[in-house]
C-alpha cells in the first residue's frame, strides 16, 4: 500500500544572500557564495526543492590563537601565524567561506591595530578566492575601531561584517552601507531580539538581503536545545510569511563546541570518553548538524575533519531524495 | 486675497490662498502658541473655524466629533477663501485635550443624601437622669436613646469609651453628643453638652499605591472633598515594587518597619489635609482604604510572605471593619476602618474600587480597563464578565526609578515635544514654573517624541551620532538633556538616559503584553474592544496618542480611551460615601475571574515582543509612523 508523505506549504520564503564579488562585481573573489531561499524546513525535499545547501565556513583568526584547544593549533600547524597562509588551508581544507575573527589584542598584548587588521584582511584576501567574512574582537569599541578600516580597505568586496548587537550596530552598519558589505546581527537566543534587531539595523537603510542573522547557540550539551528551538521558531515564523524573519541564519558550533570541556581538555579523563581528537571533532560536528537541521545556513567550524564530515552529512540529506 | 476675520481682533487679515491660519492671525496679532514648533503634533493650536474656505492638511489630535465642530489646527489649516475663526483661550483647549478628574473638583453622587447613604451619625441626645425609680445603668440608657433616634439595635461600644462614659453624662448634665457607626452598630464618641450645629461628619478615603498615596478628606454631610493630598509611599526606600517589599517583610523587623513607615506616610498626608482646612484629625470618623492586596498586608501587620510564594495566596481579601485605634491612624481612635476587599494576590482592593469607579461593571460594552501603576492591572469585560491579570510594570510610570523623575506635582514636566529636525524640545511644567523634573506623564511624552523624531531607536538606543549637544554621554551613559540647569528650578540639567529608558520600555511592554496575554487567554480580539479606561495616577495629563506610540497601549482610535485618573481612590471615596457603592465592590471582587499570568508561558514572548517602540510585531500599530 503506497504511503502518502503529509506536503506543508509555506506562505513564506528565506531571503536570498549572496557574499563575495568578483572582478565583474566589484570584487576580487573568484567567485560568490549563495544562500537562503528556502520554501520549507530543511531537507524537506519533498515539499519544496531548497536552493541552496548551507555552507560550512572555517573560522581563521589574524594571529596565533592564545585560547584555542591543543589540538586545533597542532592541525593546523605553523599557517596559525599568518592569516593568509590560514585562509589558504583553509580553503584547501574543504571551506566555503573563510571567517577572519579579529583579536583584542596583538602577540604583545598591547590591543590590536586598525593597520594590523587591515593588513590581516588584505592579506587572506589576496591569499584565497573565498567571500570572507570578518568578526570584531567582541567588544563594541574595539569593534567599531577596527571593523570601519576593515571595511573601507575591501569597499565592493561584499564581506560580511559583524557583530551588529542591539547595543552597538549603529557604525557598522553604516560603514557596510557605505562600502557596500553585508552584515551579521547577533541576538541573544530569543526570537523577538533577532527580529527587534533586524528592524532596528534595516531601519538604518541597509537592504534586508545584506544581514545574515546570528541567533547565538550553544554546544552539544551546553543548552544546544535553546539555540535550536529558538532557530526553529525563527524559520517557522520566516516560512508562514513574517519579513522581519526571513533572513539566512549563521551559527557557530565550532567557536561553542570548542569551549567545553570535552573539547578541550585531554588528560585525565575516564577511558569510556575515548579519543580526545576523535571526541572533540565528533562534539563540534554533532552540535553543526544539529544546528543545521534546525535551520542553519552557515556553521562556522573550526577543526578540518569537522568540515569534511558535515559536508559530507549535508550532501548525504540532500541525496535522500535520489533514492526515494 | 481672503478675508479672514478673528474673534479676538478687531481688524480682518487679508492673506492670499495657501496662507497658514496661524500666519494670517499673527498679522491682526493674535499669537497662537505652538508648542511643536508648528508641527501638526501637540494640537494646542487648535481654532474653530466659524465659517468659510479652508484645508486642513493634517488632523491628526483633532476627533471626528472635533472637525465637525469646526475645529482646526492652526499651523495645519491654510485660508482658500474668506474665513471667520474663533481663537478660544488657551486655557480651554488644554481642558479639550486631556480628560483629568482626579486633580479637579470631584463630582459628588447625584441626590447624595447622607443620612440614607452612609452611616456615621452625630446625635444630640437629651437622657433622662437616673433616680431611685429608673436605675437603668448608664450604657443601657444611652442605648435606649440611641435607638430611638435611629433604630440600631445592639450598639456596641468599646472599653476606652465605657471608661469615661459615666463621667461624660453627667458632666454634660445628661445632654450628650453621641457619634455613631450605624452600619457597625457601635459607638464611636460620646461628648458631653450638644454639638454645634453646623458640625460637619469627616472621613477620609485612602489609597495606598506601590509608589504613592493618596488621601482625600471628605465632608460626609455634603460629599464635598475638602482636601486632596498625595505623597510617595514611605517604603519605597525598602523596595520598588511588591516583591521586594515582601522579601523586605520577612527579614528581622521589615514587617512591623514597613508598617511603620506606611502609617507615617499615611498620617503625615492626613496632618497635612487638615492643616489644609483647618480641622481636627480627631474629627475624622470613618475611613476607607483601597490598595493592592500586598500594601493592604503591610499596613494591617498581616504577614505577607505567601502572596509571593506559590500558590500565591492572601491571608486575607475581604477584612472586616476595623478602628482607627486597631489600624493606627492618627484619626477618631474609634473610627471605623474599611478596607476594601480584593481579589487575589496581585488583584487588589485597588481595582476592585477603580471597577467600580470605572463603571465597567454596568456597561454593555466590552471594555478595558487598565490600572497603570506599579503594578499594571487589567480587567477586561462588561456587566455580564469580567477577567483580570496582574503584571508588574515598576515604578517609572509614576515618576520614580527613573534618574530625575518625580511625581506629578509642580514643577513636573508632565509633557515634551521634540523639533522633528533640531531635535530641540519645548515642554509643559506643571504649575508653570521652572521643571525640577519629569512625572510619569511627561516620560510617556518624551519616549514617544524621542521615538518619532528618531532620537532614539526602536530600541530604545539614544543616537548618539545625531547633531546636537543635547545627545551626550554622561554618567549613566547616553542621555538626553530636557532642559539645561540655566533653565530648571533646582539649577541641574534634566537628563533622561539610557537605563530610564530601559526602565520605561520594561513597565511598557509589561503592560501591553498582560493585555495582550488576557485578550488571547478570554479569546476576544482586539478589534473586539469596544473602549478602553485607563487608571492611574501618572499625573493630570496623559496623551493617548503617545502612549500608543510608544505601543504602551493598544493602537486604537483615540476616541476609545479614556482617561480616568486615580480611581482607586475614586472608588474608595464613593465607598465611603455610599454603602451601596459598597456593596457593588464586593460584589465586583466577588465576580472577577483572576488569571495568574506567572502560571501562563505565553507571557514572557509577549514581554519581549513588546520590549520595542512601538512593538516587535509592527503590524500591530498601524497607525505609528517614525518622522
Amino acid at each position: 500500500m503506497p504511503v502518502e508523505i503529509p506536503k506543508d506549504t509555506w506562505a513564506g520564503q528565506v531571503r536570498t544572500i549572496t557574499l563575495g564579488a568578483t572582478a565583474a562585481e566589484g570584487g576580487t573573489r573568484s567567485h560568490t557564495v549563495t544562500i537562503g531561499g528556502q520554501k520549507s524546513l530543511p531537507f524537506m525535499h519533498f515539499e519544496h526543492e531548497a536552493p541552496y545547501p548551507p555552507l560550512v565556513a572555517l573560522e581563521i583568526k589574524d594571529r596565533r590563537p592564545d585560547d584555542w584547544s591543543a589540538l586545533l593549533l597542532e592541525r593546523w600547524g605553523d599557517v596559525v601565524n599568518a592569516p593568509g597562509d590560514w585562509a589558504k588551508a583553509a580553503e584547501a581544507a574543504g571551506a566555503e567561506l573563510i571567517v577572519l575573527a579579529l583579536s583584542l589584542t596583538d602577540a604583545n598584548g598591547e590591543p590590536t591595530r586598525p593597520e594590523a587588521a587591515v593588513a590581516a584582511t588584505k592579506a587572506v584576501l589576496a591569499s584565497t578566492g573565498l567571500p570572507l567574512i570578518v568578526w570584531g574582537p567582541g567588544q563594541a569599541e574595539a569593534d567599531n575601531e577596527l571593523l570601519v578600516p576593515v571595511a573601507e580597505a575591501t569597499k565592493g568586496e561584499r564581506i560580511a561584517i559583524g557583530l551588529c548587537e542591539d547595543k552597538n550596530y549603529r557604525t557598522l552598519v553604516a560603514t557596510a552601507m557605505a562600502n557596500n558589505h553585508l552584515v551579521i546581527a547577533r541576538s541573544p537566543m530569543d526570537v523577538n531580539l533577532a527580529k527587534q534587531l533586524n528592524i532596528l539595523i534595516s531601519d538604518m537603510g541597509l537592504p534586508l538581503d545584506r544581514i545574515l542573522m546570528d541567533p547565538t547557540t550553544g554546544a552539544l550539551g551546553y543548552g544546544i536545545e535553546y539555540g535550536y528551538s529558538v532557530m526553529e521558531r525563527l524559520r517557522l515564523a520566516a516560512l508562514q510569511g513574517d519579513g522581519m524573519t526571513q533572513l539566512p541564519m549563521i551559527v557557530t558550533p565550532g567557536y561553542e563546541a570548542w569551549k567545553t570541556k570535552e573539547s578541550k581538555v585531554g588528560a585525565g579523563m575516564p577511558d569510556a570518553w575515548g579519543s580526545w581528537e576523535e571526541r572533540a571533532i565528533t562534539w563540534e560536528t554533532i552540535t553543526a548538524m544539529t544546528l543545521i537541521e534546525s535551520g542553519a545556513d552557515i556553521v562556522v567550524l573550526r577543526h578540518p575533519e569537522s568540515v569534511r564530515r558535515v559536508q559530507t552529512a549535508i550532501k548525504d540529506l540532500n541525496s535522500v531524495r535520489e533514492m526515494a | 486675497m481672503h478675508t479672514v476675520r478673528f474673534n479676538s481682533a478687531p481688524e480682518a487679515a487679508h492673506v492670499p490662498t495657501g496662507t497658514l491660519l496661524v500666519e494670517a492671525a499673527g498679522q491682526v496679532g493674535i499669537d497662537i502658541q505652538q508648542p511643536c514648533g508648528g508641527q501638526g503634533r501637540c494640537g494646542r493650536c487648535a481654532v474653530i473655524v466659524d465659517s468659510g474656505a479652508v484645508r486642513r492638511r493634517s488632523t491628526l489630535r483633532l476627533s471626528s466629533a472635533d472637525i465637525e465642530a469646526g475645529y482646526a489646527l492652526a499651523c495645519q489649516t491654510v485660508i482658500e477663501g474668506d474665513a471667520a475663526i474663533t481663537v478660544p483661550p488657551q486655557e480651554q483647549i488644554e481642558r479639550r485635550l486631556t480628560t483629568d478628574l482626579t486633580a479637579r473638583e470631584v463630582p459628588i453622587p447625584a441626590g447624595y443624601n447622607p443620612f440614607e447613604a452612609q452611616p456615621i451619625r452625630r446625635l444630640s441626645l437629651t437622657l433622662s437622669p437616673p433616680t431611685m425609680d429608673d436605675q437603668t445603668d448608664d450604657w443601657s440608657r444611652l442605648q435606649t436613646a440611641a435607638r430611638q433616634q435611629t433604630g440600631v439595635e445592639n450598639l456596641r461600644v468599646s472599653l476606652l469609651l465605657l471608661q469615661k462614659l459615666g463621667h461624660v453624662l453627667r458632666e454634660g448634665g445628661w445632654q450628650v453628643e453621641v457619634l455613631l457607626d450605624t452600619d457597625e452598630a457601635r459607638l464611636i464618641d460620646v461628648k458631653a453638652g450638644y454639638p454645634a450645629d453646623d458640625a460637619p461628619l469627616w472621613g477620609i478615603a485612602i489609597d495606598i499605591g506601590t509608589t504613592t498615596v493618596t488621601v482625600w478628606l471628605v465632608n460626609l454631610l455634603t460629599g464635598e472633598v475638602k482636601a486632596q493630598v498625595a505623597e510617595y509611599n514611605g517604603q519605597i526606600a525598602r523596595g520598588e515594587d511588591v516583591i521586594s517589599r515582601i522579601i523586605y517583610s520577612g527579614k528581622n523587623n521589615g514587617g512591623a518597619e514597613l508598617r511603620r513607615l506606611i502609617l507615617n506616610t499615611i498620617n503625615t498626608l492626613i496632618e497635612t489635609a487638615c492643616q489644609r482646612t483647618t480641622i481636627s484629625a480627631d474629627d475624622i470618623l470613618k475611613a476607607t482604604i483601597a490598595g493592592n492586596s500586598t500594601m493592604m498586608h503591610l499596613l494591617l501587620g498581616i504577614p505577607a510572605q505567601t502572596i509571593r510564594l506559590t500558590p500565591f495566596v492572601t491571608a486575607v481579601n475581604t477584612v472586616p471593619c476595623l478602628t482607627a485605634q486597631e489600624v493606627g491612624l492618627a484619626i477618631h481612635p474609634e473610627a471605623t476602618v474599611d478596607c476594601l476587599p480584593g481579589v487575589a494576590s496581585y488583584v487588589g482592593a485597588d481595582i476592585s474600587a477603580g471597577v467600580l469607579a470605572s463603571g465597567l461593571d454596568d456597561t454593555e460594552a466590552i471594555t478595558l480597563f487598565i490600572d497603570i501603576g506599579t503594578n499594571g492591572e487589567i480587567v477586561m469585560g462588561n456587566k455580564e464578565w469580567l477577567v483580570t491579570c496582574a503584571c508588574s510594570a515598576g515604578p517609572a510610570f509614576e515618576g520614580s526609578g527613573v534618574l530625575h523623575g518625580m511625581r506629578a506635582t509642580k514643577g513636573a514636566i508632565e509633557e515634551v515635544w521634540i523639533h522633528t529636525t533640531t531635535h530641540e524640545p519645548t515642554f509643559r511644567v506643571i504649575g508653570n514654573v521652572r521643571p525640577r523634573g519629569i512625572c510619569g506623564s511627561g516620560l510617556i511624552s518624551l519616549l514617544a517624541e524621542m521615538f518619532l523624531t528618531g532620537v532614539v531607536d526602536k530600541g530604545g538606543n539614544i543616537n548618539l551620532s545625531l547633531q546636537n549637544p543635547r545627545v551626550r554621554m554622561g554618567e549613566h551613559g547616553a542621555e538626553y538633556v530636557i532642559a539645561y540647569a540655566k533653565e530648571t528650578g533646582h539649577n541641574q540639567d534634566i537628563v533622561i538616559t539610557r537605563v530610564d529608558i530601559d526602565n520605561l520600555l520594561r513597565a511598557k511592554a509589561a503592560i501591553y503584553a498582560g493585555f495582550t496575554v488576557l485578550a488571547d487567554r478570554v479569546g476576544v480580539p482586539l478589534a473586539a474592544v469596544e473602549q478602553v479606561l485607563v487608571g492611574g495616577a501618572f499625573g493630570k495629563y496623559i496623551n493617548v496618542e503617545k502612549a500608543v506610540e510608544i505601543g504602551l497601549l493598544p493602537d486604537m482610535s483615540w476616541d476609545q480611551f479614556h482617561f480616568l485618573g486615580n480611581t482607586s481612590i475614586k472608588g474608595a471615596y464613593l465607598a465611603l460615601l455610599d454603602r451601596r457603592a459598597r456593596t457593588r465592590i464586593q460584589h465586583i471582587a466577588g465576580r472577577m475571574t483572576y488569571i495568574e499570568l506567572s502560571a501562563d508561558n505565553s507571557f514572557y514572548e509577549a514581554f519581549t515582543s513588546a520590549l520595542f517602540l512601538p512593538h516587535t510585531d509592527l503590524a500591530r500599530f498601524p497607525s505609528v509612523k517614525v518622522n
